[in-house]
């Protein structure tokens, strides 16, 4: 190995790449606490091998990969890909470069600088990254930019895709102005802001006759750079990532002198980055599709069965099992009765009979024990042992014990729920929506966003012109309420869990604590107006009402919240029409015999109504009860 | 009974060239001498030249009989019909002068300025309206390559308005519309605009040819807002915006189909046939690729925009130097403006020439009379003006009834309606206005020369 080393570095011009190998984040907990990201396996092959493999299919002679933790498992890799003579190793040099001391992307290229490896323009491959594009007519382009542009520093490469489609991860949306050779004019991430309006500055579209604005590009993490990027890095300490370092030569183009580029993909080439779970999914489904084709999959190590099953070596799946779209690594036990769909089995992992599990990730040598449910973005880590029975949804769960601990975080002896803490408390919305966005995909419509008039809000309109009530985010809020307790009532899931979801979608949707009362009383009623009108309605209703009293007990704390509810109540009697007053009157009359309101609220709130309307009069009978029975009462006690 | 036209054309003509005064006071603009025609010559002929055998001209009433008299003598086919505003009217809008001829508007409109000279074939437009059933299609041009030219009068750095058009690089959707010096330093956009043509173009560098074609229900509309007063200042911008805007979702389904008629509300006026939405809805086509929405993103309101091929030009005379520009051209570009048609002639039969310094670049009206031992080089002398002997015209517009005594030198000047140059006078640069006198012996440069009083009333 040695000598072919040092003759492909004596080589004078080889074409250069530098791979960052650490993401520097949190998104693959707790499996990134035993396993490198690089070697998290996609589709039973480590990332990492992916990303070589595109390099020197690309044309790159030599690499740089950066690392800073988990550096022996990584070495170990590359050495036994070389001893194996995997086909990237004939034709291009891996050196692996080691810093403990980095803390970021941008820590790395500064500590490569200080090395002075790199010789000309090369390649920067951000970590994760699966592609299949040709490098060396994107380097031959660039350089012919640094020819006419000298302050040329990056080229970024973007692949077109169209909004909306899977591969996009929401994210990393990304907004760009280009001139008309290219140049990036402006560079936004539009993934977690909600903004309605984008600001652009004039000057950009008086100095160039055109401007492209283009929305429809996918991030390939894949930069061209010329040998004035490592130094930009340096002298600049607040660069963390590659989007720090874009937005920062724009923002001081006059004083850099420096310019960036864009080469936006068309037709075949596919670029793509492994960034979270929700990327992971797509580049594993493109992956199995040969979308990244001649980039693939082992086909020898992988045994590819129907319904969009892969697993690995000696894989014991039992006859009853029900798989769909599933990938399983080696040595995965699959017990009788079991149903899997849209998710990920990592190796050595044991799956015991009746047990369910979709839209997850199993990490290596778990067990999950005969019954349980695991689903909706549940991640277990490596060596997790899930009890009978349990059931555990949208949680990451690890099998050591961590040092700060809530008791109901306990799930068994090797499980034990990891709550991220988020010190940002401002950033709240933004973070649970960011955290949203990067879970497995599991709803098609996610994506979607209201399309609402950008325009009006400024204009002084002339008229009065109406517009359709867009869907906002309260009115997303309460579908999702809907369905939360529609499936927590027909899998009688746990209250305590249901109301957890609500208070997690209370926060991804921005919504106030009245606005959370009001539709969650009104959830539960409308779910109840679904049955029949029949004499069999209010026992049902009841049950309905019975099975959420924890959650009702939670959230009618106070007077306040009593009249959200009561308002609640008013808003789906006057919108139903054909609710009569015996509904009124059991309604009211269910929520005063148990408690959830008091006599007071209901009193205020009824001195509230319209006295003509209709719902006054269907309200009247119960306040006159409610009224004659104190004065009972009262005279009683005399 | 006569077949619907597909489309009806109108000229708006009845605008003052506000924008340069100093040559439009004697004449009206519509009239000034491009070549061998008045300008609004130009876009008639190119309407001929599109087939069109009748056009709606609106016109000042003042101005009326003059304009028609001249545009009896250009041998046109197309057959005027003129609507006169009332001059009192100061400063009519655009579209309210659309509004006036509300009535006459049967079919959809192709409206035209009277200042803009092309050789831009109205067949894009027309057919990108067609094939779009679009609401509303603008003509663009690309801008023509810079050239130095010393304009007349005082020297004064001009500054060309520029637009902001934003047009979807798949469609042809023309998404956005402003002037670039509505903004300060920022210039912002929807979010939702964006996420809905994740491809556009902004060009600032486009000439906005003033040349529409509108559905008639965007005439109605008009005629029912009282709030519009231009056509691209107000009516464009709005019915753009409203692009992105969905109609109301009828709230109860028995009481809209009454009311949607008279609500007033534009997705009122833009409602599709039924037949042509089910035909859309049925067929494969789709305007656009990258999501999985609807053709043309069931967007009643449509707006286009065609950009002319590069070589191809337009210019919108509208301001001293372009006037300046288009008569310097107006030569070489004639061949490309008539589609080789017409031939260009230079001196016309009637005019009276009797001197024999007259250089192949020299346009020469009816009725003008050039007497022996003057000299002439790229002019325009317009009918019934007079040059006396031992005089010399370099680089002018001189227009009509302008008489010229002896011993004259004129180089690189516009010379108005009815003035007179006294002998012996010097002039470079100069903008005579009209029926002023320029008294004898004179010298100036880069002057604009006029009675004072004549110039306050603008």
């Amino acid at each position: 190995m040695s000598n072919k080393s040092k003759e492909l570095v004596q080589k004078e011009n080889a074409v250069q790449a530098i791979i960052v190998v650490d993401t520097f984040d949190d998104e693959f907990l707790p499996l990134s606490n035993d396993i490198p990201h690089a070697l998290l396996p996609l589709v039973n092959k480590p990332i990492i091998d992916y990303t070589l493999e595109f390099l020197s299919l690309g044309g790159i002679e030599e690499t740089f990969l950066f690392c800073c933790t988990h550096i022996d498992a990584i070495k170990q890799h590359i050495n036994k890909c070389v001893e194996n003579a995997e086909e990237w190793t004939q034709t291009m040099k891996v050196n692996v470069v080691v810093s403990e001391s980095c803390r970021s992307f941008g820590d790395c290229l500064r500590d490569l600088d200080a090395k002075g490896y790199l010789r000309g323009d090369f390649v920067l491959v951000e970590p994760g990254t699966i592609s299949n594009i040709n490098l060396l007519p994107l380097l031959e382009k660039h350089n012919k930019i640094t020819k006419i542009d000298k302050g040329a520093a990056m080229t970024l490469i973007f692949q077109e895709s169209g909004l909306g489609h899977i591969s996009r991860c929401p994210k990393e949306e990304v907004l760009m102005a280009t001139n008309s050779s290219g140049r990036v004019l402006f560079h936004k991430k539009l993934g977690t802001t909600r903004e309605r309006k984008i600001e652009f500055p004039l000057e950009i579209f008086l100095e160039n006759s055109t401007v492209s604005l283009r929305h429809n590009l996918k991030d390939t993490h894949i930069s061209i750079c010329s040998p004035a990027v490592l130094p930009l890095f340096s002298d600049n300490f607040d660069f963390q990532t590659r989007d720090d370092f874009v937005r920062g030569l724009l923002m001081n183009e006059e004083i850099l002198g420096m310019t960036v580029y864009s080469n936006v993909l068309k037709g075949g080439q596919f670029g793509g980055a492994v960034t979270n779970w929700r990327t992971y999914q797509t580049l594993s489904h493109e992956l199995k599709n040969n979308y990244v084709y001649p980039v693939q999959p082992s086909q020898k190590h992988n045994s590819f069965l129907k319904n969009d099953v892969i697993a690995g070596q000696n894989a014991t799946i039992s006859k009853s099992a029900k798989l769909n779209n599933v990938i399983m690594g080696d040595n995965v036990k699959i017990g009788e009765n079991v149903d899997i769909s849209n998710s990920f089995i990592f190796s050595n992992t044991k799956v015991e009979d009746n047990v369910t599990i979709s839209l997850s990730i199993v990490g290596p040598n778990c067990l999950v024990k005969e019954k349980s449910k695991i689903l909706a973005g549940t991640v277990l880590g490596k060596g997790v042992q899930i009890e009978k029975e349990c059931f555990v949804e949208d949680a990451l769960v690890q099998s050591t014990r961590p040092d700060e601990l809530d008791s109901r975080d306990v799930l068994g002896k090797h499980a034990f729920r990891l709550v991220l803490d988020d010190n940002e408390p401002e950033d709240v919305v933004d973070l649970a929506l960011a955290r949203k966005l990067s879970r497995l995909h599991i709803d098609q419509n996610l994506g979607e966003e209201s399309e609402d008039d950008g325009f009006s809000e400024s204009e002084d309109e002339r008229s009065s012109y109406t517009h359709s009530p867009a869907p906002d985010d309260t009115k997303l809020f309460f579908t999702e309420v809907i369905d939360s307790l529609t499936r927590g009532f027909e899998d009688k899931l746990q209250c305590d869990n249901l109301i957890l979801e609500i208070n997690s979608s209370r926060y991804a949707y921005n919504v106030t604590v009245k606005e959370v009362n009001f539709f969650v009383i009104k959830a539960i009623l409308i779910m109840s107006l679904r049955q029949p009108m029949g004499p069999q309605y209010f026992s049902q209703l009841q049950r309905l009402l019975q099975y959420f009293v924890p959650i009702l007990k939670n959230y009618l704390r106070n007077e306040s919240a009593m009249l959200d509810c009561l308002q609640a109540v008013e808003d789906v009697a006057t919108s139903n029409e054909n609710l009569t007053e015996k509904w009124v009157m059991f309604v009211l009359q269910y929520f005063y015999d148990k408690d959830h309101v008091t006599e007071d609220a209901i009193l205020k709130w009824y001195s509230t109504l319209d006295k003509k309307s209709n719902f006054h009069a269907q309200v009247k009978p119960f306040t006159d009860w409610l009224q004659e029975a104190e004065e009972a009462s009262s005279s009683e006690d005399e | 009974m006569t077949l619907q036209a597909e489309f009806q054309a109108v000229v708006l003509a009845a605008g003052r060239g506000s924008r340069m005064s100093e040559v439009t006071t004697g004449i009206p603009k519509c009239l000034l001498p491009i070549g061998p025609k008045p300008l609004v010559w130009y876009s008639l002929y190119k309407l001929q030249c599109a087939g069109f055998s009748d056009v709606i001209m609106i016109v000042l009433e003042n101005e009326k009989s003059e304009i028609h008299s001249v545009l009896e003598k250009t041998n046109l086919d197309i057959k005027i019909d003129y609507v006169c505003v009332s001059e009192k009217d100061e400063d009519l809008g655009t579209a309210e002068s659309l509004k006036l001829i509300n009535d006459k508007l049967t079919s959809d409109v192709l409206v035209v300025s009277c200042d803009f000279v092309t050789d831009v074939d109205f067949k894009g437009v027309l057919d990108i309206f067609r094939m779009h059933n679009a609401s509303v299609a603008s003509l663009l041009v690309q801008p023509q390559p810079n050239e130095v030219f010393v304009v007349p009068g005082p020297k004064s750095k001009h500054k060309p308005e520029r637009d902001l058009i934003g047009i979807d690089t798949q469609t042809n959707r023309l998404v956005f519309l402003a002037s670039a010096s509505d903004f300060e330093t920022d210039f912002s956009l929807p979010t939702s605009l964006l996420k809905k043509h994740t491809h556009i173009k902004i060009y600032s560098n486009l000439i906005d040819s003033h040349v529409y074609v509108l559905k008639n229900w965007v005439v109605k509309y008009l005629k029912s807002e009282d709030s519009f007063t231009s056509i691209k200042g107000e009516l464009l911008p709005h019915i753009i915006k409203k692009q992105l805007s969905k109609p109301p979702k009828p709230v109860n389904t028995n009481t809209s189909v009454i009311n949607t008629g008279d609500n007033g509300d534009i997705f009122a006026f833009s409602k599709e046939d039924e037949l042509d939405i089910n035909i859309r809805n049925t067929s494969s086509y789709n305007d656009h690729t990258g999501d999985l929405k609807p053709t043309y993103h069931e967007d009643s309101i449509r707006c286009y925009a065609h950009i002319a091929p590069k070589e191809n030009f337009g210019v919108r005379v509208n301001t001293l130097p372009s006037y300046w520009w288009i008569n310097n051209k107006i030569s070489e570009k004639w061949p490309q403006i008539t589609g080789d048609r017409l031939e260009f002639v230079p001196v016309h039969p009637k005019a009276d020439v009797k001197s024999n310094q007259v250089d192949n670049k020299c346009v020469i009206w009816e009725g003008a009379k050039l007497n022996e031992k003057t000299s002439f080089k790229n002019s325009i002398i317009c009918s019934n003006t007079e040059v006396c002997s031992f005089s010399r015209v370099f680089n002018s517009i001189i227009m009509n009834n302008v008489t010229i005594k002896e011993k004259v030198a004129i180089e690189n000047c516009i010379i108005c309606d009815g003035a007179t140059i006294e002998g012996g006078c010097q002039l470079k640069n100069c903008i005579v206005g009209s029926h002023h006198t320029v008294s004898e012996q004179s010298e100036h440069t880069n002057e604009v020369l006029t009675e004072s009083d004549r110039l306050m009333e603008f």
